[in-house]
Order: C-alpha cells, then sequence, then structure tokens
C-alpha cells in the first residue's frame, strides 16, 4: 500500500515538473510584434533633444533612426472604442542610436511591453543612409539575430524610410501592404522580385552590385518606383535606375510573367502590347579579351490597346508593322539601360555576370573581382522577337 | 505482445540503427562545412563519393564483425590482438563514443536554445535527455532498436517534406555551372563529407548482435546508404535554395534554408518549428545510439552489469557536452570527431582485420 502510493506520488511530481509548459514562455498579448523596419539617416527630434539634456540617451553621436511598426494597436494603446472606425492598425515608433540592437533595446526603456522580432515582414533602407553606411554594416544585425527571419524582404526608400511605413489607408498595414505588392510582378513588369535576406546574404558575400526595388512615398501613400543600385565594392547605394530601366531589366532577365510594352505607331498614337510570354536568352561570347553578350528576347503577347481607329489591327501587315514599333522601341528601352549601367554607373546588374558563371566558369573566376568594369567595356547585342497572336476581343 | 530477451536485432533494426547512428546534429551545419571547403555547387559529388568510400569502411568493419558471431568488437579485439592492445582500441573507441555522445547533445542544445526556447537554462534541455535515454537503455538493444524504428520514419518523412516545400525558392542555377572548376574542388570537399558519417563504428558492436549476422552487409549498405542519400538532397536542396554565398554565411545553413520562405495556407506557416522539433527526436536517437555503445564497451570490457555503468556514465556525458565553451569550440569538436573517426578506422578495423587475415590463413592459427 506504501508502495504504491509512493509511486503515485512520485509520478505526479515528476509530471509537475516535466509538464509544466515553457520554461521561458511569454504570453503573446503581453509582447510588442513589429512587422517592419524602417532605417533613416539620425535625424534628432525635439523630444530626442529633450531627453538627451536630462540624461535619457547615450552621448555617442547618433547615426540612424530606426522605425519600428507595431501591430496590433489594442497591445500599444488598450482598447479602442469600437465605433470610432477606420482606427490606424498600427504604430510606429522611432528611436536613435548608433547601433541596431541598442536602438531596439532602447525601446524596453519606453514601452512597457517587449518589441519581439519573429513577424518583421519588411526592411527598408533610407537611400541617403545608405550612402553613407554601407548595407553590409547596417543589415549586420538583422542578418544575424535569431527571432527575425530570414523571409523578410528589403527595399530602399528614395525619401525618408520612415514614411514608406505609413499610409492613409484605414485598416492597412504597411509592411504587409508593400510585401504583398511584390506579388503583382505577374501585372507589371516594373517590379523586381522580392529580395529576401538570404538574397542579401548571398550578395554581400559575393561582392557583385545588385539593385533593389525602390519606394516613393507622399503623404501616406507608397508606391514602387524603380530600384537604388548598390554598388558590390563599396556596399553603398550609387544611383537609381527609373521604372522604365526596371522594365527592361525584366525584359533582359526573362523575368516578366507578365506586364506591358508601350510604343507609338506611325500616325504617333499610343499602342500598347501585353506581355503573354517571354523567353530570354544571354549568350556570352569570349573572345580573349574581348567580350561580346547576345541577348535574344523572344515574346508572344496581344494588342491590348489601339489609340488609332485608322488602321485595322485585324490585318496581318499592320500587325507585322506594330511588331516592328514594339520591337525598336524594346531595343531603345534596353539601349538606355546599357548606356546607364556600362557608362553612367559602371555596374552589372542585370543578371549577365550570372550567366556567365554558368557558361564560362574559368573566364568568371578572372573578372568576377573588377565584374562591374569588364562589364563596361563589354559589347551587348540584343536580338528581339516579339509576336503579336491575338488583338484582343475587338477586331477593328 | 511478443518481448524478445534474447538481445538480437533483425537486419532492417540493425539498418536504422546504424542509419540513425549517423544521422544527427550534423545535417543542420553540413552545408556551410563542405561548401566553404570546396566553395563550388558541386559539393553533392562529394557526398556521393565519400559515402561509397564509407560503405566500404564499414564493409571491412561488418566482415571482421561476422568472422565472431555473437562478439563485438571489445570481445574479439582480444582474440586477435591479444589483451593489452584490445585494451587500448577500445578505451579509445569508449572516449570516441563518450565525446561524440555529448557533442551530439550540445549541439541539440545550442540548436533548441538559440531557435527554440530561448531562456531555458542549457541543464534543462540536457539532463532530461541523458535520463530519458538512460532509462531506454535498460531496456537493452530490443528497446532501443524498437524506438529508433518508430522515430526514424517519422523524421525523414519530415525532413523530406519541408525540403519538397523548399522547392518555392529553389533555383537550379545556384547549382550551376557543373563542375565549372573541376574535380579539384569536389576532392577538397571530400574531406570535409567524410567526416560526417563519423558514428558508424557502432557497426562493429552491432552486427554481434544480429539475428542474422550473414546479412551484415545488405545491413550496413543499407544503414549508410540512406544517410548518404539524406546528404545528397539537403546539399541540393540547401544551395539550391539559398546559394553557395549564402551558405557560407551562415550558421545553421539547412535551418536558415526553412526560415527563408513561408507557406501560406499550410498549418504550419514556418517549417523550421515542426523540423526541429521532429529533428529533435532524432538527434535523441543518435545520441541513444552512442549512449549505448559507451556503456555497453564498459560493461564487456571490465566485465560488470550494463546497469551500474550507464548510471556512472551520466556525469561523464554531461561533461563531455558541457565542456567547449564558444561555438568555436562546439565546431571545432566537431571537426576533432570527424577525424577521430578516420583516424580510428586506420587504427581499429583495417589493422585487426588484416592481422586476422594473417593468423587465420597465413598462419592457419585458430582465432
Amino acid at each position: 500500500m506504501f508502495k504504491c502510493l509512493f509511486k503515485l506520488v512520485s509520478t505526479l511530481m515528476i509530471c509537475t515538473l516535466l509538464l509544466s509548459a515553457c520554461w521561458s514562455s511569454r504570453e503573446i498579448e503581453e509582447q510588442s510584434v513589429y512587422v517592419g523596419m524602417a532605417l533613416d539617416i539620425a535625424n534628432k527630434s525635439e523630444r530626442d533633444k529633450q531627453l538627451e539634456a536630462q540624461g535619457g540617451i547615450t552621448e555617442v553621436d547618433s547615426l540612424i533612426t530606426a522605425t519600428l511598426q507595431i501591430v496590433p494597436i489594442k497591445s500599444v494603446k488598450g482598447n479602442q472604442p469600437k465605433e470610432e472606425g477606420g482606427v490606424k492598425k498600427y504604430l510606429n515608433d522611432s528611436e536613435t542610436g548608433d547601433s541596431i540592437f541598442e536602438i531596439l533595446r532602447k525601446y524596453a526603456l519606453k514601452r512597457d511591453r517587449a518589441v519581439i522580432g519573429h513577424h518583421m515582414k519588411v526592411f527598408i533602407i533610407s537611400t541617403e543612409l545608405l550612402e553613407k553606411i554601407d548595407i553590409s554594416t547596417l543589415s549586420d544585425f538583422i542578418l544575424r539575430d535569431n527571432d527575425l527571419r530570414p523571409s523578410c524582404m528589403v527595399f530602399l526608400a528614395r525619401s525618408k524610410a520612415a514614411d514608406a511605413l505609413e499610409t492613409n489607408q484605414p485598416d492597412e498595414i504597411p509592411a504587409f501592404y508593400i510585401r504583398n505588392m511584390t506579388l503583382n510582378k505577374y501585372r507589371n513588369n516594373e517590379i523586381l522580385d522580392g529580395v529576401i535576406l538570404t538574397n542579401l546574404d548571398q550578395y554581400i558575400e559575393s561582392k557583385q552590385s545588385f539593385i533593389l526595388q525602390n519606394i516613393a512615398s507622399y503623404q501616406g501613400e507608397s508606391e514602387f518606383a524603380g530600384a537604388g543600385i548598390i554598388k558590390g565594392a563599396t556596399g553603398k547605394w550609387i544611383g537609381n535606375l527609373t521604372q522604365e530601366d526596371v522594365s527592361s531589366i525584366s525584359w533582359v532577365r526573362g523575368e516578366g510573367k507578365g506586364g506591358l510594352l508601350k510604343a507609338v505607331n506611325d500616325n504617333n498614337k499610343i499602342i500598347i502590347y501585353e506581355i503573354k510570354s517571354l523567353k530570354t536568352k544571354i549568350i556570352p561570347k569570349v573572345d580573349g579579351d574581348r567580350m561580346t553578350f547576345q541577348v535574344n528576347i523572344n515574346s508572344e503577347g496581344r494588342l491590348i490597346e489601339n489609340w488609332d481607329n485608322r488602321v485595322d489591327v485585324s490585318k496581318i501587315d499592320v500587325q507585322t508593322r506594330m511588331e516592328e514599333l514594339f520591337e525598336e522601341r524594346l531595343a531603345t528601352m534596353i539601349q538606355n539601360l546599357m548606356n546607364k549601367l556600362q557608362k553612367e554607373y559602371k555596374v552589372e546588374v542585370a543578371g549577365f555576370g550570372e550567366r556567365l558563371k554558368i557558361t564560362h566558369p574559368k573566364v568568371w573566376q578572372k573578372v568576377k573581382k573588377d565584374w562591374d568594369e569588364v562589364f563596361s567595356d563589354a559589347d551587348v547585342n540584343v536580338t528581339i522577337k516579339l509576336k503579336i497572336t491575338d488583338y484582343g476581343s475587338s477586331a477593328e | 505482445m511478443f518481448t524478445r530477451t534474447d538481445d538480437k536485432i533483425t537486419t532492417t533494426q540493425t539498418s536504422i540503427f546504424i542509419s540513425s547512428s549517423v544521422l544527427g546534429a550534423g545535417i543542420l551545419t553540413l552545408p556551410r562545412s563542405v561548401v566553404s571547403a570546396a566553395k563550388t555547387p558541386d559539393v553533392w559529388l562529394s557526398i556521393l563519393i565519400s559515402g561509397i568510400i564509407v560503405i566500404l569502411m564499414a564493409i571491412v568493419m561488418a566482415k571482421l564483425s561476422q568472422k565472431f558471431p555473437d562478439k563485438t568488437i571489445f570481445q574479439y579485439a582480444s582474440n586477435i590482438a591479444g589483451k593489452p592492445l584490445a585494451f587500448i582500441i577500445s578505451t579509445l573507441l569508449l572516449v570516441y563514443f563518450i565525446m561524440i555522445a555529448g557533442f551530439e547533445l550540445r549541439v541539440l542544445a545550442e540548436v533548441t536554445m538559440f531557435f527554440l526556447l530561448e531562456g531555458t537554462p542549457i541543464w534543462a534541455i540536457i539532463i532530461p535527455f541523458i535520463w530519458l535515454s538512460g532509462y531506454l537503455l535498460f531496456g537493452g538493444i530490443n528497446a532501443i532498436a524498437r524506438l529508433l524504428q518508430i522515430i526514424f520514419p517519422i523524421s525523414v518523412l519530415v525532413l523530406i517534406i519541408t525540403y519538397l516545400l523548399s522547392l518555392k525558392i529553389f533555383d537550379i542555377n545556384q547549382l550551376r555551372p557543373f563542375l565549372g572548376e573541376g574535380l579539384l574542388p569536389v576532392i577538397h570537399g571530400l574531406k570535409s563529407t567524410v567526416l560526417i558519417f563519423s558514428g558508424f563504428e557502432i557497426t562493429m558492436f552491432l552486427i554481434g548482435h544480429m539475428q542474422h549476422p550473414e546479412k551484415a552487409i545488405k545491413a550496413v549498405v543499407t544503414g549508410l546508404g540512406i544517410p548518404a542519400c539524406i546528404y545528397l538532397f539537403t546539399l541540393i536542396f540547401v544551395i539550391g535554395g539559398l546559394s553557395v554565398d549564402a551558405v557560407l554565411r551562415s550558421t545553421w545553413p539547412t535551418i536558415d534554408l526553412l526560415r527563408s520562405f513561408e507557406i501560406s495556407g499550410l498549418f504550419f506557416e514556418r517549417l523550421e518549428f515542426p523540423f526541429l522539433v521532429i529533428w529533435t527526436m532524432q538527434m535523441f536517437s543518435n545520441f541513444t545510439c552512442y549512449y549505448y555503445g559507451a556503456s555497453l564497451g564498459i560493461s564487456q570490457l571490465i566485465k560488470v552489469n550494463i546497469g551500474p555503468v550507464i548510471l556512472g556514465l551520466m556525469p561523464f556525458i554531461y561533461l563531455s557536452a558541457m565542456i567547449p565553451q564558444r561555438s568555436n569550440d562546439i565546431f571545432a569538436v566537431g571537426d576533432f570527431i570527424g577525424w577521430s573517426s578516420t583516424v580510428l578506422f586506420m587504427i581499429i578495423p583495417l589493422p585487426l582485420y588484416l592481422i586476422w587475415l594473417i593468423r587465420s590463413k597465413g598462419l592457419k592459427q585458430h582465432v
């Protein structure tokens, strides 16, 4: 009897020890989750100056202002009255300092709930800051931390990065909104494939130049506006590509699953081509020191808009003429892009290097260190074949 | 229920035992160690070659064990090489098993603390594992083999499912160019790929427990073929998903692969958590194999009951897990274990097999 009781009691005791849930569990309701982070050049607000005077801020010169987007509002401000529709679902909070981790831990000094980064979706850096500090320094903590997942996406902001995390649409959380916008690539090839932290790791390690999608924002409205170029050798931002350039890059990389091409016809009227399929092949040729890239673009599409009511688009010769016009237009676009890459910025961000690495690995080993310069002297020939396969539901 | 009391395991169980002894924490760091040695995406070739090398090594061990049915290395070593030499050999092997057991536990604890249970003290993770494993060991080899048989398919299935879901970010171009820098990097990669198979030394005592020792070769080949395939898949998916450059910058590349994408609509959005939880079981099996090897060895070497040995080993395994201070120390221990695995093969089964050949075939002695 005693033995039986002993067994029972000891089992129960062991159960309380082993089954009493997580050691260091914290209730999710008592945490603030941040979903976005924006980095700007330090801008001391009046509040910071006041706090500094009272000894509230470290004395080192501040470099960076980090803005966190914290959700949901309930965890930040207590209950909101329900009838008040259109309440902001997020709260943006900025802190200034010279180390990202230090800034993040400063939130512990001013918020009752700890901020946690397990759900960070977007990481936005202002081009102004990236001109001063290189990207590997700025993203070091983000890549090192165990909370932040590498699936977080990286963007640049033309103006203040913190503004990109603002929206005036009720019920929207800008961090999610921006992230989901990258999914629209099948509608518009001015959108780049989303760059996640893992890709950033790869770019930093390989020291090759790359581009990141730019976000332009004004008074709570944000949109994708071209891309910023980051020079591989220095890791700093050196310039921007326009939306048209980004579209050309999509054509060259063969990435666009959709999108359009706008041209004017012989009567100076607008005609628009909608991409249905796109196949691009870059063929590198190396002859001694001379490097030539043959870019073959093959696409099929639809004539989707025609402003010239004098022509009959169902006629085959009209279609062939339009194909020529579109091809010329695309060739000019790509030519503009190449001028920018090879002459103005002297960088290569359109995937030629990756292609050379696969077809001529030995050559790549030799040139990869100063690939940007080597590419600037290379010849790029573009052959474009566009085919208008149909003209939609109106024959006229 | 039919319970076996004869301490024998089937051929399938032997295979799973060997697979479990190889598959453990190594898979989490494998891509980085291999890629940093070779610096090309062709390292998956290295794993194929080293898999074959390791299988050949294990076949030598199995052949040797087959000559002495029902005996383990700790028993038959003295038949071949004499008592003093056998004692040294067995001690080396025991130290190796204790070291590798501690290492596996430590990596398990480090990963768990970093990704799953931040804030839980390390002893609270390690000690329950030692206790549980010790309890399992009291059940004898049959109990262990059965548990491994349950855990192994689950963990491998989850691993394969998570890899397949990572196809979302898979890019075949990351694995190209194929042999762009020739075969030399593949050879460089061989060094580190042989290391990740360390632990298959348990073959030397496992064959003695087989019900049909004549099928030992088959058991060893499947037992090592499975981890070789899993390692091959790991390299292909991790490099294809992350790229060689990103792998070089990642401490735990395999987990980073799972952390690089989110699956919406599935019950789990983030696959690293289910994967780590399931893989923890595999690391437990892995640890148990070595713990068993060490206990069995000591009990057979000094001819005592296995019970007190199991209990007596607990503090030593804890110590061996806790000795490394920094994460660099842990990885250094991992490398050291890998090297010892190769060295142990050179100084134990190979010479023993040769001596046996000379004595039985050459000198016609009865060994």
